[in-house]
C-alpha cells in the first residue's frame, strides 16, 4: 500500500514537472503563434489587410467595424518606416517582436498632426541615424526595437458603414518600406 | 516466489508513476490553456480583460496561451477587449436566452460590442441585421447612460442580435484608447451591468 501511494506521488511530483515544462517551452515551438501566421501571409516590409473572416493563416479581425492590416518586417539590414494618413475617426498602432510581445504602441492621438509616421530601428541604426537625423525623419517617431523580427498592426476604426471606405483607404495607403538614408 | 512477485510489481509501479506523470501533466496543461488566458485579469461584474496578456510582463501561461491563439492582440495605447461568457448571476450566455445591458462603460474615446463564439471569433448574424454596436450609434438616456436589449427576437431601442439556433456565445466590448488599458486598479472602475431578462418563450 505504501509503495502504491509513494508511486502516485512520485507521478503526481512527475505530472508537476512535465507541466511547468510544457507551460514554459510552448511559446517556442507551438506554430500558431501570432508572428508566425503573419510571416505565412508573404514577403515582408508591406501590410496585408485582414478580412472579417479567418484565412488560410487563421489570421481575423474579428471586430465588425475595426478593419486591420499587419507587416512582418526584418530591421536586421535597414530601419523600416510605417506611414500612413487620412481622415478615420480612430487609427491605432503597435509593433510587436516575434515572440508577440508588445514593443510600442500609439494611437492617433499620440501623434504628430494625426499622421502616421514611425521609424522602426535597432539601437545601433538609432545611434547612427540621431548623429545626423535626415530632415524626412523629423516629425517621425524612432522607435527602437530590441530584436530584428517583428510585425507591425494598423487598426482604423469605422463606426458607420459610411466610414468604411476611409478606413480601408487608410490601411491601403499605408507603407511599410525600408529606409535607407539619402 | 517473492521475487518473482516483485519482478513484476516493479516496473507496473514505474509505469503507473510513468503514465500519472505524462497523463496528468499533459492534461492539467491542456485544461490550465483551455480554461484561461492567463492570471492579471481585471474582472468588473461578468467582464474580464487581461490588460498585460501582450506585453514581455505577461505570465507563462498567458505567454502560452496567446502563442496558441495566435491572435493579433490589442497594444496599451490602442485599447482594451473585455469579454464576457456569463450574466451578472453567473449563468453562461446561451442564444436561447434574453439579456439586458444597462449602464456606462468606463472612459474611452470609443467603444464596439458584438457577439462572439467561445474562441472570440465574431458570429454574424442573418444578412440585414446589426453586426453590432458602437459608442457612436448607441440610443443613450439623458445621462448618457444606455440600455442594450440583446436577444433573437427584435426589439425597440438598441438591439444586438443573437444568432439562431441554441449554442454557448460571448460578448466583445472593446474599449479603444481608454485609460483603463493602464489603470493600477486606482481608479474606481465600472462596466455595465449583463441581465437575464428571460429564456425561451418565457
Amino acid at each position: 500500500m505504501l509503495k502504491l501511494a509513494f508511486t502516485v506521488v512520485i507521478g503526481l511530483v512527475g505530472a508537476a514537472l512535465l507541466h511547468l515544462v510544457i507551460i514554459l517551452a510552448l511559446p517556442h515551438f507551438t506554430g500558431l503563434d501570432a508572428y508566425t501566421r503573419v510571416t505565412a501571409k508573404g514577403d515582408p516590409q508591406r501590410f496585408y489587410i485582414l478580412g472579417e473572416k479567418p484565412d488560410e493563416t487563421g489570421l481575423a479581425d474579428s471586430d465588425p467595424y475595426v478593419q486591420a492590416a499587419v507587416c512582418p518586417f526584418d530591421i536586421g539590414d535597414l530601419p523600416v518606416r510605417l506611414q500612413a494618413r487620412g481622415a478615420v475617426p480612430f487609427w491605432s498602432l503597435v509593433i510587436y517582436d516575434s515572440s508577440s510581445n508588445e514593443v510600442f504602441s500609439m494611437n492617433d492621438r499620440t501623434s504628430a498632426g494625426g499622421a502616421l509616421d514611425v521609424l522602426v530601428a535597432s539601437p545601433v541604426q538609432l545611434t547612427t541615424l540621431r548623429k545626423a537625423l535626415p530632415e524626412a525623419l523629423e516629425q517621425s517617431i524612432l522607435v527602437e526595437m530590441p530584436r530584428a523580427e517583428g510585425y507591425a498592426v494598423v487598426r482604423a476604426l469605422a463606426p458607420r458603414k459610411s466610414l468604411e471606405d476611409a478606413a480601408h483607404a487608410f490601411l491601403a495607403g499605408a507603407s511599410c518600406e525600408e529606409f535607407s538614408s539619402p | 516466489m517473492k521475487i518473482a512477485a516483485n519482478l513484476f510489481r516493479v516496473p507496473l509501479y514505474v509505469a503507473l508513476a510513468l503514465l500519472i506523470a505524462f497523463g496528468g501533466g499533459i492534461m492539467a496543461t491542456l485544461y490550465a490553456l483551455n480554461a484561461s488566458s492567463g492570471f492579471g485579469a481585471i474582472r468588473l461584474g461578468a467582464w474580464e480583460a487581461f490588460p498585460r496578456a501582450q506585453t514581455a510582463d505577461a505570465d507563462p501561461y498567458a505567454k502560452s496561451h496567446r502563442a496558441r491563439a495566435g491572435q493579433l492582440l490589442l497594444g496599451t495605447a490602442e485599447g482594451l477587449r473585455f469579454t464576457a461568457t456569463q450574466d451578472d448571476s453567473g449563468q453562461p450566455l446561451s442564444t436561447a436566452c434574453r439579456y439586458e445591458i444597462t449602464g456606462q462603460t468606463p472612459p474611452a474615446r470609443l467603444w464596439t460590442l458584438y457577439v462572439t463564439d467561445r474562441n472570440g471569433n465574431a458570429i454574424e448574424p442573418r444578412p440585414g441585421l446589426p453586426v453590432g454596436l458602437n459608442s457612436w450609434v448607441v440610443a443613450r438616456h439623458p445621462d448618457s447612460s444606455f440600455t442594450i436589449a440583446i436577444g433573437r427576437g427584435a426589439e425597440p431601442g438598441n438591439w444586438l442580435p443573437l444568432p439562431d439556433g441554441e449554442q454557448p456565445v460571448a460578448l466583445a466590448l472593446t474599449l479603444f484608447d481608454t485609460p483603463t488599458a493602464g489603470s493600477s486598479g486606482l481608479i474606481d472602475l465600472s462596466m455595465p451591468g449583463l441581465r437575464r431578462v428571460g429564456c425561451g418563450r418565457a
